[in-house]
């Protein structure tokens, strides 16, 4: 099971990380978020937090992922299946430069 | 599979303490402690041994019953039974608990490799919280009179 569930995570461009988290505990982790117990309670109680906006008093969250973003990298997060889904990209993004 | 049971069926002897509590005895309470060592040896010998008596009366060896075998049927029968019993059980159970995690999508992989949010989008953002901050900040309750006021009746 944990491969299906990881096999597309690991084509993310840009990846270091990720993490599958169920309401029971971590279902599977890699790369620079392996084990890391902390960033995956800390994400489930932002992504609670968050799915209990509203829009205009509509029936569900109004949104598809949740974004951290750091200087040099984002947390992107979703959930599907009852099940968080926690990316580490790196964030190359940077102001433009005006020549 | 087994079970134990016990077949004695006088309930009363089911309280009754093992070891007899010897300061409820106030007759032997005070002799008992001046008596002799090697009487006292004897009877806690003997107490042991009815308790081991007792105890022997009273337990059921379980391996020592021979199994009858169930029929490869009627043990098709209980497995199905029993998946069935436990089917419904994890139905209320799950039903009990309330779903807290609602789903954003079906495709999960492809909204978390979707592109990043933008720079400029970001800025965007920091500005529009950065003028909400400032008029929150600049909330001020204005005095006009005096909130306690003196009635002269």
């Amino acid at each position: 099971m944990t491969t299906a569930l990881t096999q597309g995570l690991e084509r993310i461009p840009d990846q270091i990380g990720y993490l599958v988290i169920s309401e029971e505990g971590v279902l599977a982790s890699a790369g620079e978020l392996e084990n890391d117990e902390h960033t995956a309670g800390v994400i489930m109680q932002m992504v609670r937090t968050a799915c209990r906006f509203r829009l205009h008093g509509t029936a569900d969250p109004p949104f598809k992922r949740m974004s951290v973003m750091f200087e040099d990298y984002v947390y992107a997060v979703t959930i599907s299946g009852q099940k968080v889904f926690v990316v580490k990209r790196q964030n190359n993004q940077r102001e433009p430069v005006i020549v | 599979m087994g079970c134990c049971f016990t077949t004695d069926i006088n309930q009363g002897d089911s309280v009754k303490p093992l070891i007899p509590d010897p300061s409820l005895d106030s007759t032997s309470g005070s002799e008992q402690n001046t008596g002799t060592l090697p009487s006292n040896h004897t009877d806690e010998e003997d107490q042991q041994k009815s308790i081991l008596r007792r105890a022997a009366l009273s337990i059921i060896d379980v391996s020592a019953v021979v199994s009858q075998g169930l029929e490869q049927r009627e043990y098709m029968d209980r497995a199905r039974q029993y998946s069935t019993k436990l089917e419904v059980l994890n139905r209320t159970l799950s039903q009990k608990n309330p779903v807290f995690l609602p789903s954003l999508t079906s495709q999960p992989h492809q909204v978390l490799a979707a592109d990043l949010v933008t720079y400029s989008d970001l800025q965007q953002l920091s500005k529009i919280a950065a003028y909400a901050y400032s008029a929150i900040s600049q909330i001020k309750v204005d005095a006009k009179e005096d909130v306690v006021v003196q009635f002269s009746i």
